[in-house]
């Protein structure tokens, strides 16, 4: 009984910890990435952006994905990569208004997939 | 993870519901929400390691989800006689003194095949083989052994079961229906007040009419005819 207990306690505990850790951590992951694809719209917006540009927030983003795949499903992931590789070409080839288009769903995503997590009845169902 | 846990939740819960329903015949010797566990873990655990897509943590969580629910529910269920009621429910007195209770047969969502085939199992082939027979809330059926255990080598059929006659049974057992309505005629009953009738190879018959203690009678049937 004793032994059920706190085992019982041991694994609620971990997971109230695990599950607070993990809405904590993926909603600042992406309010990070945001601000940074934000900085990039700006400049692709004022035409002053450049490959390198691009190349940093990629660099940015592989550094947190490394992390969000433990709670994020791959193929979330694997679209932010597909969106930002785009993204380098259009910016490269100086096609403002397509890279604008294409930041533009990238900043929609890094809103919208943290909220996928969030407890709500329209998650939950 | 919070979602995945309510989610977890959510269809734990409706599952050992319906099993709970579904009666005791569904239930294979566990208590209902561990065979709930038993029928989702597998699945659990092999679709984010075969599903590469799917992040480890999505099947660590319901796993231990469910185990929370386990111990939780064991808790609950050593806590008191009333939890243990609601979540395993109680074992189903289906043969007494007065013969087959019908009535807690189709408590359990069960019929007299049912009970006769659990008998079976428990190594008993009449129904007044024992005093009591006990359904237990895994689904197990547990007998007490009568002293006038009949040695039959003959195995019982169903003749009659809840007012209803079973023409392939009487066709088995070369009964017409006018032998079985002078039957009981003679035996001043009704069929339509007869829970079970069973007959065996020796004409052997086990009668229970309602509201009262079953006997033990006979046909007489030609040797030629036994089965």
């Amino acid at each position: 009984m004793v032994k059920s207990i706190i085992s019982t306690v041991i694994v609620a505990l971990i997971f109230t910890c695990c599950a607070i850790y993990e809405a904590n951590f993926t909603k600042r992951q992406f309010e990070e990435f945001n601000q940074v694809l934000e900085v990039l719209y700006e400049k692709v917006d004022e035409k002053t952006a450049t490959e390198d540009d691009v190349y940093s927030v990629q660099a940015n983003w592989v550094e947190k994905k490394k992390y969000l795949h433990i709670f994020i499903p791959h193929n979330e992931i694997k679209e932010i990569d597909l969106w930002l590789s785009e993204s380098v070409k259009l910016v490269r080839e100086e096609k403002w208004e397509d890279a604008l288009s294409k930041i533009e769903v990238l900043r929609e995503l890094s809103e919208q997939i943290p909220k996928t997590f969030r407890t709500s009845i329209e998650n939950i169902l | 993870m919070t979602i995945i846990f309510i989610r977890t939740l959510i269809i734990f819960v409706v599952l050992v519901i319906i099993l709970r329903l579904m009666g005791k015949s569904q239930i294979g010797e566990m208590q209902p929400f561990e065979f709930v566990i038993t029928l989702i873990i597998a699945d659990l655990a092999c679709v984010p390691m075969a599903d590469v897509s799917i992040p480890l943590t999505y099947g660590l969580t319901a796993v231990l989800a469910l185990f929370l629910f386990h111990q939780l529910l064991s808790l609950l269920e050593q806590s008191g006689s009333f939890f243990k009621k609601v979540i395993s429910g109680k074992p189903s007195l289906v043969i007494n003194k007065d013969g087959v209770d019908i009535k807690e047969l189709k408590n359990n969502n069960m019929d007299i095949n049912e009970l006769i085939e659990s008998m079976r199992g428990a190594g008993y082939f009449n129904l007044d083989d024992v005093d009591y027979a006990i359904f237990e809330s895994n689904g197990k059926l547990s007998a007490l052994e009568s002293k006038n255990k009949s040695d039959s080598a003959s195995l019982p059929i169903v003749l009659v079961y809840n007012g209803k006659p079973d023409k392939k049974n009487m066709l088995k057992a070369h009964l017409t229906n006018e032998n079985i309505q002078e039957f009981f005629k003679t035996k001043k009953e009704n069929i339509k007040n007869t829970e079970v009738m069973t007959i065996d190879g020796n004409g052997r018959v086990y009668l229970k009419q309602k509201n009262k203690k079953y006997t033990i009678t006979s046909i007489p049937i030609k040797r030629s005819e036994l089965w």
